[in-house]
């Protein structure tokens, strides 16, 4: 049994419920990714709940879309720096 | 205005190159902290004028952005006087409003309740519920993909905190979300 499929054969329902944002938001490490992925890909009970966090993830980060521009900002700060005595072109 | 005294070329051109390129972020960064465009580009000025000055102490090769954003939020808690909310949080109280279970949401699933409410809406009005401490957490990684640690650098707190705080965050915004599903009639009422 290689140390992935060890790690693999370690993680219950609980621990992937426990650790399911760090995945999906990328932060464990690449061994436990995969342990996860592996389970999630499985396991009936846990995939419904990956299913609804990622589409709660996605939601959220849709509204940052949603912010405009600015118009005209960098030209204005550029006049800003230049009267703090930037000159870069 | 007078004119400051200028710098050599390269600190300009590094600046330019190194810092520039972010603006964009940091602008929508300054609006989400501000709420309101003319705020916002007063923050996002002073900004970049203090990031500026201060470049001489930025590290060549450490992440710039992650920099400025903590620049940013600097002079948006200076501004505001705001840092008192960030220390008169009991804790304890938050974690227990946070500890909640994802309800039922009638014969819906939750997928299909977060995609027929006004997204856009529904997210900045919960976020504007949520305490202070969750709220910035979730707008850096949520909504500026910044991560964990990138996070806990421009907040100046461990990564222990900032997961933590992310995610007592997350379930209070997703509790807020349904509830505005529920009062726009999506969610059936004796759905609980």
């Amino acid at each position: 049994m290689t140390s992935l499929s060890t790690t693999s054969e370690m993680l219950d329902c609980d621990d992937v419920m426990h650790r399911l944002w760090e995945y999906l938001d990328g932060e464990l490490s690449p061994d436990r990714m995969t342990a996860m992925r592996r389970h999630l890909e499985l396991c009936r009970n846990c995939h419904p709940h990956e299913a609804y966090e990622r589409a709660f993830l996605d939601a959220v980060s849709r509204a940052r879309r949603e912010h405009p521009d600015l118009p005209g900002l960098r030209g204005r700060v550029l006049e800003r720096l230049r009267d703090a005595g930037f000159a870069a072109r | 205005m007078t004119r400051e005294t200028a710098n050599p070329p390269d600190h300009d051109r590094a600046f330019m190159l190194d810092a520039l390129p972010w603006l964009r972020d940091v602008s929508r960064y300054a609006l989400s902290l501000a709420r309101n465009t003319h705020d916002a580009e007063d923050l996002l000025q002073e900004t970049f004028l203090r990031a500026y000055r201060a470049w001489h102490t930025f590290e060549h090769g450490s992440d710039c952005r992650a920099w400025l954003f903590r620049i940013c939020r600097n002079e948006f808690l200076r501004t505001r006087d705001r840092s008192a909310q960030f220390v008169d949080v009991d804790e304890p109280v938050l974690e227990m409003l946070a500890a909640v279970r994802t309800r039922s949401t009638g014969t819906r699933s939750p997928e299909e309740v977060l995609s027929s409410i006004d997204l856009p809406a529904a997210v900045e009005h919960a976020l504007q519920l949520l305490p202070q401490i969750f709220r910035e957490v979730i707008l850096l990684v949520d909504l500026h993909d910044h991560s964990y640690h990138s996070a806990s650098d421009i907040l100046g707190v461990a990564i222990g905190t900032v997961r933590s705080r992310l995610f007592r965050g997350r379930r209070l915004l997703r509790e807020s979300l349904l509830a505005f599903a529920r009062d726009a009639g999506i969610v059936y009422a004796g759905a609980e």
